[in-house]
């Protein structure tokens, strides 16, 4: 049944939507997303707050509201969906299987393949909070289905670990559900997500922020009864003497994300270690042939604008290389990551088009210069792990690149040294 | 529950109450089961390194030892009794890693006395046929002990299957049924448990952790045991074969066991030294997560504390701390006629099978009559495993039963119509499912599949979503509906 696909798309989040647009815009004839849910959107569904689109559209949408947007186009741009469908295993030659309770078990070779994945959240067992082991404990991510998708509160005294995103939005919507949530720890000296969400989700609603603390026991038998909470050192490890016990029902976990690649790896595509996502040039081609990604699975974003462009180029990309069967670019820069640089994607530019930069910082710093190699330098009043730097490279600044340079370094410099 | 009439009580729903249970209905004897949790198997039968010993670990036990007879006699019961019940049994073999010369001259004398009762399996290696067969072992050891027939299996896997082959030829299995109390009387016992009474004529006490509190229920506890703390680590399974033998060095003292193994289904475990400890605390603490550490990287220095996924603590009881693991108690209460104590200790799992006999035998003795049951069949099918067919088998399956069609752990690749089956063969939370099928214990550790899987638990079981528990009693999973906190207040 599935003969002939020019680009099918793994996924069907903000990422895999725009990817499946953007593909059949630009000239791929036959695009199909698959989706192991019942409808597309992904995550978008369960995230009701608002937020969302600001820089996408120019408009403040809720999530379901910007998966509209974009559920109407693929509808209109005649994209072939596959919903209720597990894609099981990708080859490197790009072969597909995927089981479905309609199609059954399914296998088709595509000329190319978007990964759209998107991410999972770190769990318990990851942490490996000592304690016992009791129902009550969920990660951020699975509590907001239960209470936006499912209908069902997972308690009524809730203790947060970890300020990522989802975790501050979740303690201001199960306050809004009538939970207390008694407080938000987070190991680090600053909040894991965004300012916005940390001003509107905690200080808006007087929920408790204790930074540099972490949760060191899980107390109750068959329900969380209690938490130990402590105060860390400068190596994030437990002081003796600072702990105190804080009566709960429940503990949400909103640790990181960790970008989703076991079908990426069985496809034999190459990940970063520190992204957890493929090693993509400009075009968010991997190092497979016909292979591309974009959005979370690449690297974990935040904000979901940045999402659907990046696989905006993603869908394009996959469609030229059907369309035009466009060898990969002869040259090959790689950006390295230097003084407090984490990542950069892309990890390779051709220089020869214009190209943006997402990257982030590994530490919280103020006055800050931002160069890239000698062709590029901004200053920064402040950088954050959390907030992703965006850096766009024109074809002015690109020409200023020397014949023959293989690699050109990033660093975010101290002002003033 | 009203007052239930059964010739046979067993207490305790682990790997030996199960093999007993089993074991009866062999015969025309009305047996009948009692497990105070929501399902068999959560006990010491749980937490569990999942080795079968099958020699070289034997090299430890002595022949006047009544647990070494139960455990040798269980050596070639245990690949077909795996056989027949469908589950999975897998000879990896085993290396006891020799680290100087004073443990040498020990193994020796070791292997010559596991030879004198016939025991013949295991053979001296040296140091570079060790470093062949493991490559990531302590460049230090200068040789190891090789018993190729040490297997491993999954214990809770085993007791879920004794269980339902137990029910399909006759016996009753009651869960959430905590024993309160027995008494004696003219016919038996009366026997109080949290879902009402049942009479009996004999009993046989298999109750875990709690052996001898139950003993004590009727002055049958004429024993002592200690619980003892163990603790385990799984690794990821993309850590891959770190180890491919199950791994370990002598421990210097009873119960400072220290083993690295593959489980059966692809993920590392590591085991930590075992420990004295209030009875029922199964809370771990980052002290045994850093001695397990500590004690993995002595075998192989590779192993890291981030590949850990979960980890869990776990009781056995040692009949006492000197001769812990050697002795075990497997004997008709010396004060109470038609009462019959059960607790192996370490490694319940491997003597489980010659255990099971022994126990029926001790019951004959007792006075029970044993009549065959004709009508018995050893046979069980385990659910189908999705992610394991072929193609063409996965292709008819899902054209026979859409239910297989839709994937509900995306981590393990278990479907809906494998959460169905678990459901319809006695599985009533989340947990229930997770060890039956294995959706819910992958690296995401139910982040996905929970919503779901707690969706067809009510389905199924036709209750609320939010009267699905974790584990029974009061492990409710999701506490309240949507708005109810917001009812009545203003």
């Amino acid at each position: 049944m599935l003969q002939d696909v020019d680009v099918a798309v793994i996924g069907s989040g903000p990422a895999g939507m725009a990817a499946a647009i953007k593909a059949k815009e630009a000239g791929a004839e036959n695009v199909v997303i698959m989706e192991r849910a019942e409808q597309l959107g992904g995550l978008l569904h369960q995230c009701i707050h608002n937020g969302f689109g600001l820089l996408y559209f120019k408009e403040d949408l809720t999530g379901p509201e910007y998966a509209h947007r974009f559920i109407e186009k693929v509808m209109d741009a005649k994209v072939k969906m596959l919903l209720n469908t597990m894609v099981t295993g990708i080859a490197p030659d790009r072969k597909v299987t995927a089981v479905s309770s309609q199609e059954g078990y399914t296998t088709f070779r595509p000329k190319a393949i978007v990964l759209a994945m998107g991410c999972r959240e770190k769990t318990r067992g990851a942490l490996n909070i000592p304690g016992t082991r009791p129902a009550g404990i969920f990660t951020a991510g699975t509590a907001q289905r239960f209470v936006n998708v499912e209908g069902f509160i997972p308690g009524e005294k809730i203790v947060i670990l970890g300020s990522g995103d989802i975790g501050m939005i979740m303690a201001r919507r199960l306050t809004l559900e009538g939970a207390e949530v008694k407080v938000v720890v987070e190991i680090l000296p600053y909040v894991g997500g965004l300012i916005r969400n940390e001003v509107q989700c905690l200080h808006d609603f007087n929920i408790p922020l204790l930074l540099e603390h972490t949760v060191t026991h899980i107390h109750g038998e068959k329900r969380v009864e209690a938490v130990t909470v402590a105060r860390v050192d400068r190596n994030k490890n437990p002081i003796a003497g600072t702990e105190r016990q804080i009566e709960c029902d429940s503990l949400l976990l909103s640790v990181g994300l960790i970008p989703e690649n076991e079908l990426s790896l069985m496809a034999g595509v190459e990940l970063d270690p520190v992204t957890g996502g493929p090693i993509v040039d400009e075009t968010r081609q991997t190092n497979v042939p016909g292979i591309f990604a974009g959005g979370n699975v690449v690297h974990v974003h935040d904000l979901v604008d940045n999402v659907s462009w990046e696989s905006e180029l993603a869908g394009q990309s996959a469609a030229s290389f059907v369309t035009e069967r466009k060898k990969a670019a002869g040259r090959r820069v790689t950006l390295k990551p230097g003084r407090n640089i984490r990542y950069i994607v892309p990890h390779t530019i051709s220089g020869e088009r214009e190209v943006t930069l997402y990257m982030r910082v590994n530490d919280l710093e103020e006055g800050v210069r931002l160069k890239v190699g000698g062709i590029m330098s901004k200053a920064l009043r402040v950088v954050k792990p959390s907030e992703m730097l965006k850096i766009e490279l024109s074809s002015a600044q690109l020409g200023k690149l020397e014949e023959g340079t293989t690699e050109i370094v990033v660093d975010c410099e101290k002002r003033g040294e | 529950m009203s007052e239930i009439k059964t010739e046979v009580l067993v207490i305790g729903g682990g790997v030996l109450g199960t093999a007993i249970a089993r074991e009866l209905s062999r015969y025309k004897v009305d047996v009948t089961l009692v497990e105070k949790e929501a399902d068999v198997s959560w006990g010491s039968t749980k937490a569990n390194m999942c080795i079968v010993c099958q020699g070289a670990d034997a090299l430890e036990f002595r022949k006047e030892y009544r647990r070494s007879k139960l455990v040798w006699e269980s050596i070639p019961m245990m690949e077909p009794l795996c056989r027949e019940l469908d589950v999975p049994f897998k000879r990896i073999g085993e290396l006891t890693i020799i680290r100087n010369n004073d443990e040498m001259t020990k193994f020796q004398k070791l292997k010559m006395r596991a030879e004198s009762v016939g025991i013949t399996t295991h053979q001296f290696i040296d140091r570079e046929t060790l470093h062949r067969m493991e490559p990531n072992i302590a460049k230090d050891a200068i040789g190891a002990l090789y018993d190729p027939t040490i297997a491993i299996t999954d214990p809770v896997r085993l007791t879920i299957a004794l269980a339902e082959n137990a029910k399909q030829n006759g016996g009753n299995l009651i869960t959430e049924a905590e024993v309160q109390d027995i008494a004696r009387n003219a016919d038996g016992f009366e026997v109080k448990t949290s879902q009402g009474n049942i009479s009996c004529e004999f009993i046989i006490n298999a109750a875990g952790m709690l052996v001898d509190k139950v003993a004590a229920m009727v002055n049958a506890d004429d024993f002592v045991v200690f619980p003892i703390r163990g603790y385990v680590a799984i690794l990821d399974k993309k850590v891959g074969e770190v180890v491919s033998h199950e791994v370990h060095a002598r421990p210097e003292a009873p119960g400072e066991s220290n083993i690295i193994t593959p489980s059966v289904y692809g993920n590392v475990l590591l085991g930590t030294p075992m420990k004295l400890a209030r009875r029922g605390d199964y809370a771990t603490t980052q002290e045994m997560t850093d001695v397990t550490l500590r004690n993995a990287h002595q075998l192989v220095p590779d192993i890291s504390g981030k590949d850990i996924i979960n980890s869990f603590a776990g009781f056995l009881m040692f009949r006492n701390w000197e001769l812990g693991w050697h002795e075990c108690v497997v004997s008709a209460s010396r004060n109470v006629p038609r009462f019959i104590n059960v607790s192996i200790g370490y490694p319940g799992v491997s003597a489980a099978p010659a255990t099971a006999k022994e126990v029926v035998g001790l019951l004959s003795q007792e006075g029970l009559k044993l009549d065959e049951n004709p009508k018995f069949n050893p046979y069980r099918k385990e659910i189908t495993d999705f992610s394991e067919l072929s193609d063409e088998e996965k292709t008819e399956l899902i054209a026979k039963d859409a239910n297989y069609g839709h994937v509900v752990c995306r981590c393990e690749t278990v479907t809906e119509g494998e959460v169905v089956e678990a459901i319809r063969r006695g599985a009533t939370t989340l947990d229930g499912v997770k060890f039956r099928t294995r959706a819910g214990m992958g690296r995401c550790q139910g982040g996905f599949c929970s919503p779901r899987v707690t969706g067809i638990l009510a389905r199924e079981l036709g209750i609320g979503e939010e009267e699905v528990t974790k584990k029974g009693g009061k492990s409710r999973h999701l506490l309240y509906k949507s708005k109810a906190l917001l009812q009545g207040r203003e």
